[in-house]
């Protein structure tokens, strides 16, 4: 078999974005969240943010990359799991999934951690703080801030 | 489409409830059969076929011989959809008569492992342990709580007064079984707030409608139900403004189309069947809908403004919630069933027009949805409207 007929091997993150429901074109933000780093898709032209990744809702992609955010948001909403519908969860009922309003403006669905179930409200600041997933991914999870 | 140009002149509701025993096919096809006995039409009439989600064709094994069969998924909307879709065939001369038809043995997938869990995914958000409707239908409803004050007891509010119209409607999951709120208020937390009588079960079941022009239905024997407005609106521009849990469903473009089509208001609607997965959705949309102010959804149903002899009886058969789970069918058949006088102990004293909603679709980490809404009427013009 010659060089040439050699498929690349596939990222070793892939695997794990796929069979959690992610997208393959956000595996920069993964890579990313890997070494501790939070980043947004952003257009240079309005500077608007997304997340996902997404073209400009007004500029395409004529200017889209991955930039730094500041991994800081608070509550937009949130529920409290008390079913687990995912093999990792079955030992963490009742656990909280917060939509995160991130300060750049996207939304980022994520647990809240270090925080009483009902000491979670709408309006709570929060930060980002990195953990590993049993996927092998580096998932952002939120906690309450300090300011 | 403008106005009443199409009729819905059959209707096929197959038995409904948990574990049948049905393949869907087998309930698509009942239906489709109930439907042509009630329009009085033969089977060779049907020239159009719209299958509600998708999969392999019907038509061989019911014996249609239609000129188009299109499978149409745009989720809980998909209802109301293929019937703007039935109408839009017809005036542009491509059938006469479209059968629309949903069935499925929802209740058999978690014995035979034939739904795969990803279709309950919304991407991402399930390395938090995200999955399934009920959670991103209660980010919705912890919003609606946080902006308005709306309470626990709201949302059981809704399941009660739904309950109350399924207790005395026969083949119904709620008929005999009265709920109160307490109960409501006892039942198990599945995702916060939503607790166990806030959430939808699935059913098996099969719906079928005929549509057809208000001229060829004017000539048949049967009931015609008139469309007089229809619309549709996607949940995705919200999303892009930041306001997506706010809003259960983009219903500002679907009703401005719908009213305008109808040349009404919604004064002019005796009724709302509204798509009711959880007990949250009925409450916000008619709030969407302009029949109560943004957050006095809760206690316009705590005050019985839902029930029979309320400003808008919403959800006369008891919904999804506690009639039966034909996705946006449930809403369709009933308003239906009411237009017609035909609801029995539940008919309603006003049933000259209703308001019907389907929403759905997993559209991923978005969330929500598409939205599809109709006006239809006993009449083929509605009050004061001209031709």
């Amino acid at each position: 078999m010659s060089a040439t007929d050699q498929q690349p091997a596939e990222h070793p993150l892939m695997g794990a974005v796929r069979q959690y429901g992610g997208d393959p074109v956000d595996l920069p933000f993964w890579e990313a969240c890997a070494q501790g780093s939070f980043l947004l898709h952003q257009c240079g032209q309005c500077g608007r943010h997304y997340w996902p990744a997404s073209r400009c809702i007004e500029h395409g992609d004529a200017a889209m990359s991955w930039v730094a955010a500041s991994g800081r948001g608070e509550v937009y909403t949130y529920t409290v799991m008390h079913r687990a519908y995912t093999p990792d969860t079955r030992d963490k009922v009742p656990f909280v999934i917060a939509v995160v309003r991130l300060e750049e403006g996207p939304f980022y669905h994520s647990n809240i951690v270090d925080c009483p179930h009902d000491a979670v409200a709408v309006g709570m600041p929060l930060e980002v703080v990195m953990q590993p997933h049993p996927s092998g991914l580096t998932i952002p999870q939120f906690r309450p801030r300090g300011d | 489409m403008t106005g009443s140009g199409c009729a819905i002149v059959g209707l096929g509701v197959t038995e409904q409830g948990v574990g049948l025993g049905l393949e869907g096919r087998e309930l698509r096809t009942r239906a489709v059969d109930l439907a042509l006995a009630d329009a009085g039409l033969p089977r060779d009439a049907i020239d159009g076929y719209i299958r509600a989600y998708v999969d392999r064709e019907d038509l061989r094994y019911m014996g249609l011989s239609p000129n188009f069969s299109v499978s149409m998924m745009t989720g809980g909307a998909t209802p109301v959809f293929s019937i703007i879709a039935a109408a839009a065939m017809i005036e542009a001369g491509q059938a006469e008569v479209v059968a629309c038809v949903y069935g499925e043995a929802q209740t058999a997938f978690a014995t035979t492992g034939k739904q795969d869990i990803g279709s309950y995914g919304y991407g991402y958000p399930m390395l938090y342990g995200l999955l399934g409707a009920a959670a991103t239908h209660a980010f919705h409803a912890r919003r609606h709580m946080h902006l308005y004050g709306t309470t626990s007891e709201h949302l059981g509010a809704v399941a009660v007064t739904q309950r109350d119209y399924a207790v005395g409607r026969p083949g119904t999951l709620g008929y005999g079984k009265p709920l109160t709120l307490a109960e409501h208020q006892a039942s198990p937390l599945i995702t916060d707030p939503f607790r166990r009588y806030d959430c939808t079960r699935n059913t098996d079941g099969g719906v079928a409608v005929l549509v057809t022009s208000a001229e060829r239905a004017r000539n048949l024997l049967s009931d015609p139900v008139f469309v007089l407005g229809a619309g549709t609106g996607h949940n995705i521009a919200n999303w892009h403004q930041g306001l997506v849990y706010e809003n259960h469903d983009n219903i500002a473009p679907a009703k401005a189309r719908a009213f305008g089509q109808a040349g009404m208001g919604i004064e002019d609607i005796d009724m709302a069947q509204l798509y009711d997965p959880f007990t949250i959705s009925p409450l916000m949309q008619l709030e969407a809908f302009g029949v109560v102010a943004p957050g006095q959804g809760g206690p316009f149903y705590a005050e019985g403004g839902a029930g029979p002899d309320g400003a808008m009886p919403t959800n006369t058969g008891g919904g999804q919630l506690s009639a039966y789970y034909s996705t946006g069918f449930t809403g369709v058949a009933e308003a239906i069933l009411q237009l017609r006088g035909a609801a029995g102990a539940g008919q309603l004293k006003r049933a000259e027009t209703a308001l019907v909603s389907g929403h759905g679709m997993n559209a991923g980490v978005q969330n929500t949805w598409a939205h599809a809404c109709m006006i239809l009427g006993r009449n083929p013009r509605a009050k004061g409207a001209t031709s």
